[in-house]
């Protein structure tokens, strides 16, 4: 009976450093695309002759693209910090480094010799294996939140239920 | 916040869209919508004209419409064979000259690649990619 009256305290500690944990990841994925972002909102050019370079879209698409994915990327960030539109942030994000790595396969398959553009000009001499672990990292680290988020709602709506 | 995962999704679509726009104004003058080529890169007919004898023709086009015709005085260098024709064009240019690069048209790339590679690759400045290309120049000869 001693014992009994500890578990709660105990199990809230576990549920409180737990939800530390996935905060940390939230804020490591958002801060990743923040600075990638940045770093293409700041050089839309260079990042329109990135997106030319796969050689898969039409020029004026390029720039619109240029001009509005680091953005779209940085609001969806933000949404990951503060846990704001939190899971269509998660959507757009996931979708885009699946498109951008599917993309960097398809074009490392037609034999072109392209930077994926993902960071600007820090990413410029990665290699095709580091540009494909670093989407794939990512990629894993946005498909753990959805699935945290999409669990913790279903053991909301549970509670709620019961 | 409660709605639906499409529907955020879309909300933050929409939200991108606003810094966006701003700053395709704001870079309106250093992005051009119709070329990759940058507006400070590029030449008209007239402009390359006016630089006389200062300025080497670069024909970037393939082997078989370099034969047919081109500018007169133009040096064939196409990426085909870029290897063999590069020393022989460098063995024409002249420090201080104006290199201007001309493809088949607006819309074709040979001459936005030939030109980056003359930059990246021969360490050359003053080179120049002529608007419309080899279109534009017979329309600019009749």
């Amino acid at each position: 009976m001693k014992t009994a009256g500890k578990l709660p305290t105990i199990n809230y500690q576990r549920s409180t450093n737990r939800r530390f944990v996935w905060r940390i990841v939230d804020f490591a994925v958002a801060g990743i695309f923040i600075y990638a972002g940045a770093l293409k909102a700041f050089d839309p050019v260079q990042f329109a002759n990135d997106i030319d370079n796969y050689k898969m879209l039409p020029w004026p698409v390029s720039v619109a693209l240029a001009f509005y994915l680091p953005w779209l990327e940085i609001f969806c960030a933000l949404g990951l910090v503060f846990r704001f539109l939190y899971r269509g942030a998660l959507l757009i994000l996931s979708a885009s480094i699946v498109v951008f790595t599917l993309a960097t396969i398809a074009a490392k398959l037609r034999g072109l010799d392209i930077t994926c553009g993902c960071f600007g000009h820090a990413s410029q001499n990665w290699s095709f294996p580091a540009h494909l672990v670093t989407n794939l990292a990512i990629l894993a680290g946005l498909l753990a939140l959805s699935f945290k988020a999409t669990s913790g709602n279903r053991l909301q709506m549970r509670s709620n239920f019961s | 916040m409660k709605s639906s995962l499409v529907g955020q999704a879309v909300i933050l679509a929409a939200l991108a869209l606003l810094p966006a726009a701003g700053e395709a104004i704001y870079f309106r003058d250093k992005i051009s919508w119709r070329s990759a080529i940058a507006p400070s890169e590029m030449v008209t007919v007239e402009q390359a004209r006016e630089s006389g004898d200062t300025a080497i023709w670069v024909d970037a086009r393939p082997d078989e419409d370099f034969a047919k015709d081109h500018v007169p005085g133009a040096i064939s260098l196409n990426e085909d064979r870029w290897n063999e024709l590069l020393p022989q064009f460098l063995a024409v240019w002249t420090p201080g000259k104006k290199i201007v690069v001309y493809c088949s048209s607006l819309s074709c790339n040979a001459s936005r690649e030939v030109a980056h590679r003359l930059r990246k690759e021969a360490q050359l400045s003053d080179v120049f990619v002529l608007e419309g290309g080899w279109e534009a120049w017979l329309k600019k000869k009749r």
